[in-house]
């Protein structure tokens, strides 16, 4: 897991405005579903999905995309932008 | 000033170690159960400032775009 502060240097690295938060105890992660086990030389590790989830103002999930096609955060952008549009007075 | 879209929320998900492919046996794709409708489950995590951030703290403020990136800043 990425550490708070790793988190916060690569923050700083690149200017991110957003916050990067760190599941240290996978706990977000089982509740949502993502964290899976992989059976690897005897073990068993579990890691995550690249996800892109988009939840609105109401906290409703409004767009999942999972694994592969979870690289290109452009389609969970437009749905962000569609909702801002619909929530603007 | 120009209002932010969305809070974006980055969340790090890495291992500390990355197994070779070769080596390893995927049990199957990590799918999540939820769906879209669905109320998102309330969590709160440790940000990159080392406060809590919940995402109740968004609700009826801000979209959130909540992109979960795996093996992403370590050497891993």
């Amino acid at each position: 897991m990425d550490s708070p502060a790793a988190n916060a240097a690569f923050a700083k690295q690149i200017d991110i405005k957003f916050p990067l938060l760190s599941d240290m105890n996978k706990k977000m992660l089982k509740e949502y579903g993502i964290l899976k086990g992989y059976d690897v030389q005897n073990e068993t590790y579990q890691w995550a999905q690249r996800a892109n989830i988009v939840i609105d103002k109401n906290g409703i999930v409004q767009h999942i995309e999972e694994g592969d096609s979870a690289v290109d955060p452009n389609t969970a952008m437009s749905v962000c932008t569609d909702l801002h549009k619909k929530g603007a007075k | 000033m120009k209002r932010l879209l969305a809070a974006f929320v980055f969340l790090s998900v890495t291992t500390a170690f990355a197994a070779p492919i070769s080596q390893t046996q995927k049990q199957e794709l990590a799918k999540t159960s939820l769906k879209v409708g669905d109320t998102a489950p309330d969590f709160t995590l440790l940000s990159d400032q080392w406060k809590n951030v919940k995402l109740s703290d968004f609700k009826g403020k801000k979209n959130v775009f909540l992109a979960i990136y795996v093996l992403a800043f370590t050497g891993g």
